[in-house]
């Protein structure tokens, strides 16, 4: 779905000024139809791209309808977006080659400048919790510790609900401010464990007590706590992860232990911005969700989302999440959720692109564009776009150049978890030779990295590969998780 | 088209690491540490470093440069060297006080982090301070030892400083 009617901001789409003359804005539509046309553009980006410049031409060309437009978002021209995006090149310049080559882009997402940044956002959140059998005991225990300290860190105009599930879903704190934190306390205390993982049901119900009080000014968020797997309702919790999206609703899962399925709790979280994150002992479950629940409330802009759309001449190869909450983002569908901008911190995003220059002209190299769309809070239901063209220079001979610290700490780090990701590919397709080999890569890098723990890790885990031919679920979700979290790109010192 | 000093894998023009095996295609990390400087200004993006010694003999001694500080601070770390801020009220002592440096504004905790010695070796270990201790800015999980490298970057709270070995 693209933007629709007045939410858009029609000169950013269009990258022309508020003041454009016809003649601007006649110019600017048929150079995006030109890179955008569904005809000569087959990226997925460029299609919902596309769509909103026709909308914005539409708007912009008819006299009339432009000055009801301008009339509507006065307050919006002076101010500009309230997201600004910044970018960081591995080349400014490539030599025009017959071969396909590798960009790699840093995309920063931040509030704009001097724009006042509201960081008090309330909550509209839910915990969803596994109670089921395997729970018993500590788990559970530090759970509900955990959700205590959270009922006391909230805020008055903070909404909290908690759900649990076995085999079946109860609302045990129905959606409330948190007035009487001692007698939600309480109720948390009568959390048991028993019974299976029936996480359709859990999710049903969460996704109920948040929509009770479903609110653009809130942060609208699911946490879904679990340890065990989910036997043939993934699909449908799936479907129910984009059907909150589309409501506003942003998810994020945290798995326990080992046995939990980490790639079922990554693709519900991604499907609406949010993301997964995996805890090894029930003590860290307290410091997570304090995290957690302090970036929510933190958030800039919510239900955000990001749309590439690479020229003709280019195609988005991968799209990596590096901080917060680093996570691979699905390339090849847009639009991308992102779910919360944080106002405290950089939303950092690394784009790889395949280029093609053999046919391209010296000089400026269109790669593509990025938008960036989402609604900052404390702004009623206006949603703010961020647009921004890369480009590169096609040159005829070699320019050596450095490429910038930023973006070469952030491929390292990218480099691990791919050497991680590959790895478990090729013992998912029976290869451990292979596997092995890439598991000692693995090592070998993380020792030089100084992740010793990990790099013993991961050679653990070859050693068993050789052997047994599998990976450890324990290491496979240690290695995993493990390298992810090296993806955090740390905070610009201010 | 780059081939792999290392491993031989044919990689795409552009690319900065090798697709198969991870090496930096780009420049020898050894040569980038050589270059490093004392009082690199990492205020854009903090340098990755993480690519001197680990090892650290008994004889060896800590050079602490605490950003923004006249002095660097040398010590001889015993098995466990207590580092935060020191607190009169509740008798807390650490073996190296960091209040002189502005640990309280910038977040230090009282008992902050602790250097232990092991053989040959030096790590950091982060207690639970409230603020966290970073290491090259990673944050490190409470209680869990990281080995130091010559040149690291560790910062505690928002109180930044390099660590060399001597």
């Amino acid at each position: 779905m693209g933007l629709t009617g007045f939410e858009q901001d029609h000169y950013a789409t269009l990258g022309v000024s508020p003041d454009a003359s016809d003649e601007e804005i006649r110019q600017a539509y048929r150079l995006a139809a030109r890179r955008f046309h569904p005809d000569v553009n087959k990226a997925p980006g460029a299609a919902l791209i596309f769509r909103e410049v026709n909308a914005a031409y539409e708007v912009l060309s008819d006299r009339q309808r432009r000055v009801e437009y301008d009339a509507v978002f006065q307050g919006r021209r002076g101010a500009g977006p309230r997201l600004s995006l910044e970018s960081l090149y591995s080349r400014r310049y490539v030599k025009r080659l017959d071969e396909p080559q590798l960009l790699y882009v840093l995309l920063k997402i931040q509030p704009t400048q001097g724009v006042s940044v509201r960081s008090d956002a309330p909550l509209n959140l839910c915990l969803v919790v596994d109670r089921s059998k395997s729970m018993q005991g500590v788990r559970l225990q530090h759970v509900k510790s955990a959700a205590r300290r959270i009922i006391d860190a909230s805020r008055p105009e903070d909404i909290i609900s908690i759900v649990v599930f076995s085999d079946e879903a109860e609302v045990i704190v129905p959606a409330q401010h948190p007035r009487d934190p001692q007698g939600i306390k309480a109720l948390i205390s009568t959390i048991r464990a028993d019974g299976a993982t029936e996480m359709l049901a859990g999710l049903k119900a969460g996704i109920s007590q948040i929509e009770r009080n479903l609110d653009p000014r809130y942060v609208n968020h699911l946490i879904l706590i679990t340890d065990g797997r989910t036997y043939g309702d993934e699909d449908k919790c799936l479907e129910l992860a984009s059907a909150a999206h589309v409501n506003g609703i942003s998810i994020s899962g945290i798995g326990i232990g080992e046995d939990w399925n980490d790639r079922f709790l990554d693709e519900l979280a991604s499907r609406t911005g949010g993301s997964s994150a995996y805890i090894s002992t029930s003590e860290a479950i307290s410091r997570f969700l304090n995290e957690r629940v302090r970036t929510l409330a933190a958030a800039y802009a919510e239900r955000s989302r990001l749309v590439v759309a690479p020229s003709i001449q280019a195609e988005l190869v991968s799209l990596t999440r590096m901080s917060p909450n680093p996570m691979p983002l699905p390339a090849d569908e847009q639009p991308v959720p992102l779910g919360t901008v944080d106002g405290a911190g950089t939303t950092s995003i690394v784009l790889q692109f395949q280029i093609h220059t053999r046919e391209a002209e010296l000089g400026e190299f269109f790669v593509g564009r990025v938008e960036v769309s989402g609604q900052v809070l404390g702004t009623g239901r206006m949603v703010d776009q961020a647009v921004l063209d890369l480009a590169i220079q096609v040159t005829d001979k070699q320019i050596e150049e450095d490429p910038p610290p930023g973006l070469l700490d952030a491929l390292n780090r990218l480099m691990l978890y791919r050497l991680q990701e590959r790895a478990r590919e090729a013992v998912e397709k029976g290869d451990p030779e292979e596997a092995t080999r890439r598991l000692e890569y693995l090592a070998t890098r993380l020792f030089e990295s100084g992740e010793e723990d990990l790099g013993q890790a991961a050679l653990l885990e070859a050693r068993r590969v050789a052997h047994t031919q599998r990976l450890s679920d324990e290491g496979a979700k240690r290695l995993k998780y493990g390298t992810r979290a090296l993806l955090t790109l740390f905070e610009d010192e201010k | 088209m780059i081939t792999c000093p290392h491993c031989k894998h044919p990689n795409m023009e552009g690319a900065l690491f090798c697709e198969e095996c991870g090496l930096s295609l780009w420049s020898d990390p050894d040569e980038q540490a050589s270059t490093r400087k004392l009082d690199e200004d990492s205020n854009e993006f903090s340098v990755k470093s993480g690519w001197g010694t680990a090892t650290f003999r008994e004889q060896n001694e800590v050079i602490i440069h605490v950003r923004d500080a006249d002095e660097p601070i040398s010590i001889r770390p015993g098995v466990e060297f207590l580092i935060g801020r020191s607190d009169s009220s509740s008798g807390i002592n650490p073996d190296l006080d960091l209040t002189p440096y502005g640990a309280l504004e910038k977040g230090v905790s009282r008992i902050h982090a602790a250097l232990r010695r092991g053989e040959d070796v030096l790590s950091i270990v982060d207690l639970d301070s409230a603020n966290g201790t970073y290491l090259n800015g990673q944050r490190l999980a409470a209680h869990q030892p990281r080995l130091l490298r010559d040149g690291d970057e560790i910062r505690l709270g928002k109180l930044v400083m390099h660590i060399y070995f001597k």
